[in-house]
């Protein structure tokens, strides 16, 4: 009798292995009916390996002769990052506070959220071809199209660092008569404070790789470099650029890494 | 009531309050007057409504819209009434200073900076956005912070001290506020008898030496009859009991509460080095 009880507990119920059967089933199926509208050819790679063999090739050694001009874009490639990430820290506050279903009423946070979403939901790409237009060719249309992006993400992660405070310490400040602005002030930007910084940092890293690309439809930096040297096929050249940004990325992301660490 | 407590405006006074939660009624009907310079103690059993009634007295709460009348006011100046806040209520909060259980200090902030918190009220806006606290307002902080003893810590951080320490803060943040009425929320439940006692002890002194009107809530009727003159009795949302605590004998507890009892006097049955260690603080 004991025995028999044991043997049916061994494996979970028949009711979970249905469930985990069905979402295997789910997933193999999403993917097989990706597969033709995706164009997967597997046989591509091994029929054209010669091609691309060649192709590889052309890559090594890389041209590093014009390291300089690359070097002075992949700063200024860094200077979109930094004001595309600050000006978006700037309007970031305001607008998370107003995400927050602690701070506003329903009547301004849902507004806000869907704004927010908005600035978030079109890719940072999108925004430099509008501002190339808008202001020209060049960097500032870069740090426009990072800001308004980066605005969106920053604002819903910090109010959902706002949503997620002690309302404790609010409360003890705001029984000394303090109003919302100072309630803000002392209880809930120093609980939110690390966060932030962390976020911030996380954010400028990104923007560090996204200001790469922006540049591909003339938003300034090194990404209007890479663009020309490949649409000339200057494959060794494009190799160096690529060599730079890898390097440059890496830096900041262990910088900004190790400076994260400090404020979690 | 005396002839004097006609004439004076009373420091709080809470008129037929009522508040219910979803389906329980937490106050029934509260009425009280308490007058300016009184140490008075609320207790009840847990979910008697007492730190309910305390929150309503700072604003922090308001009370149900349904009954007529439900209303209160403290130095004369209109708190809430009819389950609305009166609009000038943070001027009211400014004058008074409320304790919390949990001490609700900002925990990265410095010690100094939740002390001079308690300054917000009457400053205008641009020196409280940018931290620049008036000279006159960091002297009285740090007077504050010596008055209840623990100056020391001034620019640590409020999470590094310990329990009694962060409640001695949240006192001094009412002392920096000028409040001339202190409210009480179980302000020794998460502490030591030996911080308790210095807590109580702090809130008593102020009461005698600033003429500060303070109401603390309580869990333990032997601290209500150690250092509150008046005791005010809450059970199921409703006043039982309302005056000296000496008259607050076991079996007057006994007749008010029933089983309940146990659970307010437990601390002096339960701790004998708890007695000892009040008996000692007295005798020295």
């Amino acid at each position: 009798m004991n025995t028999a009880i044991d043997t049916a507990r061994l494996s979970p119920p028949p009711r979970q292995s249905l469930v985990k059967l069905l979402a295997w089933g789910v997933i193999f199926a999403t993917l097989a009916w990706s597969w033709s509208g995706a164009e997967i050819r597997p046989m591509a790679l091994i029929t054209d390996g010669a091609n691309m063999g060649t192709f590889l090739a052309d890559f090594f050694p890389p041209n590093f002769h014009d390291w300089r001009y690359y070097l002075e874009e992949m700063v200024i490639t860094l200077h979109i990052a930094i004001w595309g990430t600050a000006l978006a820290i700037v309007c970031a506050i305001p607008f998370g506070l107003l995400c927050a279903e602690n701070v506003a009423p329903a009547w301004i946070n849902q507004p806000v959220r869907r704004l927010m979403d908005s600035c978030r939901a079109i890719n940072e790409m999108v925004f430099a071809m509008l501002f190339v237009v808008a202001v020209g060719l060049g960097p500032f249309a870069g740090v426009l199209a990072l800001f308004v992006h980066t605005t969106g993400i920053l604002a819903k992660l910090f109010s959902e660092a706002v949503e997620a405070i002690d309302p404790r310490p609010v409360e003890g400040i705001r029984a000394t008569g303090a109003n919302l602005l100072e309630e803000i002030v002392y209880g809930i930007i120093p609980q939110v404070m690390p966060l932030w910084i962390s976020y911030s940092l996380y954010r400028f890293e990104s923007n560090v790789r996204s200001a790469t690309v922006v540049g591909m439809v003339g938003a300034g930096g090194i990404g209007v470099v890479l663009w020309e040297i490949i649409r000339g096929f200057y494959f060794a050249e494009t190799c160096a650029v690529m060599l730079i940004i890898i390097a440059t990325v890496s830096i900041i992301d262990i910088v900004s890494s190790r400076l994260r660490k400090l404020f979690i | 009531m005396t002839k004097a407590a006609k004439v004076m405006v009373p420091a709080i006074k809470v008129t037929r309050l009522h508040k219910t939660f979803n389906c329980c009624k937490a106050l029934d009907g509260v009425s009280l007057d308490i007058n300016p310079g009184e140490m008075v103690a609320l207790i009840g059993a847990s979910g008697s409504g007492k730190s309910t009634l305390l929150r309503h007295v700072a604003g922090l709460a308001v009370g149900d819209s349904s009954t007529q009348g439900g209303s209160i006011e403290v130095m004369g100046r209109p708190i809430q009434a009819c389950g609305r806040l009166a609009t000038d209520i943070r001027a009211t909060r400014a004058r008074i200073g409320f304790v919390f259980q949990q001490f609700n200090l900002v925990g990265r902030l410095p010690v100094m900076t939740n002390v001079l918190t308690g300054a917000l009220g009457r400053l205008p806006l641009w020196r409280s956005l940018t931290g620049l606290f008036p000279l006159e307002d960091r002297e009285r902080a740090l007077e504050a912070l010596t008055r209840v003893g623990i100056h020391e810590t001034a620019w640590q951080r409020a999470s590094t001290l310990s329990g009694g320490q962060q409640q001695r803060a949240a006192i001094a943040r009412t002392l920096v506020q000028r409040a001339e009425i202190i409210l009480a929320d179980e302000p020794i439940a998460s502490l030591d008898p030996e911080s308790s006692r210095r807590v109580m002890e702090t809130l008593a002194t102020i009461n005698a030496e600033d003429k500060t009107t303070v109401v603390v809530c309580l869990h333990q009727v032997d601290f209500a009859i150690r250092y509150c003159p008046r005791t005010i009795a809450l059970k199921k949302g409703q006043i039982v009991f309302d005056g000296p605590s000496a008259e607050l004998t076991p079996s007057a507890l006994r007749d008010l509460y029933g089983a309940e009892a146990d659970e307010l006097s437990a601390p002096i049955q339960g701790s004998a080095s708890f007695i000892t260690d009040t008996a000692l603080a007295v005798a020295g």
